[in-house]
């Protein structure tokens, strides 16, 4: 039967390379887009062994002049590394490269996919029985990336700081652990985080990961308090705490605090309906924390806030949590 | 220019989505209409009596209806002259609800449609890799506010479909709109 799945897989293999020599040859940016997505929709999602085959052939189009082929790229190999991790040693110098493309656009696709490559790189080095010289070196540019990410938080650019943020808020949640409240979004049921490696893992050191991770969170408060953030940047950060808090209990109350701080302190730069636009996010922010099992400790805290943010009794009692219930629970 | 998604909301997909939708694919952009409304909702003889339809109902059937129950009233107050309009460029109303395609900014007419729009994309399973800006412009649900509405918007989006780097310049874009415009204008990001 091997030869039988060998002999069937040739139109498919021809039909890779017709669609790469025209890819290589079309003028029009999104005809070549258009053309590559069905290339990896063949040798990603329908047969995974060509995948090796044609990885060399997609990723040269990392120098296509057109910014939307060298994005798509970028979603190409993270999807890639998804099914075969090992493609990640080829993967990594490229990341590293189009972080400094000269299209902002660009990197700004590399800032966004670097929570999903790392955790599939955690995920490789978890399973690994042997550390080897690709896995350093793999390692060592995904260390040089997140210096840049952080280092992106204080760029000149608006869009950049943004994404910046974004993508801090992934890494956090893989350099931490889950507990038993954690909320989890049904996309990020599977994810991978420090509770499901191995504390003996031959190559990653759990504390040290988790000490990143809290560094980074700090980071994000820290970005938070900034005085002069925009108001694009403080929805985000808001938004990414948030989420932090609600998939990871144990910063629960310092991102309350963080809240309650922001709101008799919003930055002087805001204009009058950027207040209003972020006052509108930081009730749904509030609201959303209120909703979860562990607001308990917080809620004289989160329902002040929310009064002050003008919502209304109704609002509030519709999300409180109903203590008697969860003491059942517990039992 | 076609890279460039967007989508215009009001309630009922009816007028002031409409006009928008109608205004913005006469200059070329990719766009779509929604409302986030339970039903769509036309008036009716009185105040207190709209005529009510889902969203799966056609324009077209609705103008019929509409014609058949009294088409004086109708013509009159324009809304046959609106759902002939609407049916041209689509066959029925949507709800954006109901809708999961991406979209790179979506325009909201009124801040209760802005306020569900935002609840409904909260509460959605997602990936995260991608931003959409969503931007509240509070028109008026008449023929005539609709049509300067729609103006503000076309202007809008024409500032903003030619940025090269919107993530970047959009709090500055808006800023300099409200100025423009004299209007107040919530604007929201999320990663879907």
């Amino acid at each position: 039967t091997e030869e039988e799945d060998a002999s069937s897989n040739v139109p498919v293999y021809d039909k890779v390379v017709e669609l790469l020599n025209q890819a290589s040859l079309l003028q029009k940016d999104s005809e070549r887009v258009g053309l590559l997505k069905q290339v990896q929709e063949l040798i990603t999602f329908k047969d995974a062994n060509l995948l090796d085959n044609f990885f060399d052939e997609m990723i040269a189009f990392q120098s296509d002049r057109s910014p939307e082929v060298r994005k798509f790229v970028i979603d190409f190999m993270e999807e890639a590394c998804k099914k075969d991790p090992d493609l990640l040693t080829k993967t990594m110098p490229i990341l590293q490269h189009l972080m400094n493309d000269e299209n902002v656009n660009v990197q700004k696709r590399v800032i966004l996919t670097i929570p999903s490559v790392y955790k599939t790189l955690i995920l490789w080095l978890a399973k690994s029985k042997l550390p080897t010289a690709e896995m350093t070196q793999v390692w060592d540019i995904m260390v040089m990336l997140k210096n840049s990410l952080f280092d992106m938080l204080d760029s000149e650019n608006d869009g950049i700081r943004t994404f910046s943020v974004k993508s801090c808020e992934g890494i956090v949640l893989t350099l931490s652990r889950r507990s038993e409240d954690s909320e989890i979004p049904k996309s990020a049921k599977s994810d991978v985080s420090l509770d499901s490696i191995p504390e003996n893992s031959k190559y990653l050191k759990v504390n040290k990961l988790e000490e990143e991770g809290r560094k980074l969170f700090d980071a994000l408060l820290k970005f938070e308090a900034s005085p002069h953030i925009s108001s694009i940047n403080l929805i985000t950060v808001m938004t990414s705490l948030s989420n932090i808090a609600k998939q990871r209990p144990v910063h629960f109350g310092r991102v309350v605090q963080a809240f309650e701080a922001l709101h008799v302190n919003l930055p002087p730069t805001l204009s009058r309906s950027q207040v209003s636009s972020v006052r509108k996010n930081l009730k749904m922010h509030m609201l959303s924390l209120l909703k979860h099992k562990h607001s308990q400790d917080y809620l004289s805290n989160i329902t002040t806030l929310l009064t002050d943010l003008g919502a209304t009794q109704s609002e509030v009692l519709k999300v409180m949590p109903k203590i008697d219930e969860s003491k059942k629970r517990k039992r | 220019m076609d890279d460039f998604r967007i989508a215009v909301v009001c309630s009922s997909n009816q007028n002031r989505s409409m006009e928008a939708h109608s205004c913005l694919s006469k200059k070329g952009f990719n766009v779509r209409s929604f409302g986030t409304g339970n039903q769509v909702k036309l008036p009716g003889p009185a105040p207190n009596m709209p005529n009510i339809y889902d969203f799966s109902t056609t324009y077209d059937e609705m103008y019929k209806d509409l014609m058949r129950k009294d088409s004086n009233l109708y013509k009159q107050n324009g809304i046959l002259h609106m759902l002939d309009r609407n049916r041209r460029i689509k066959p029925n109303p949507e709800r954006f609800q109901a809708c999961h395609d991406v979209f790179d900014v979506i325009v909201s007419c009124e801040e209760r449609v802005y306020d569900q729009i935002v609840e409904d994309l909260e509460s959605r399973d997602k990936s995260e890799s991608h931003p959409v800006h969503i931007i509240n412009i509070d028109i008026q649900d008449n023929h005539e506010e609709a049509t300067i509405g729609a103006l503000l918007i076309r202007d809008l989006i024409t500032t903003l479909s030619s940025c090269d780097d919107i993530d970047n310049e959009i709090d500055e874009i808006i800023q300099e709109f409200e100025h423009s415009s004299n209007r107040t204008i919530l604007h929201t990001v999320m990663f879907l």
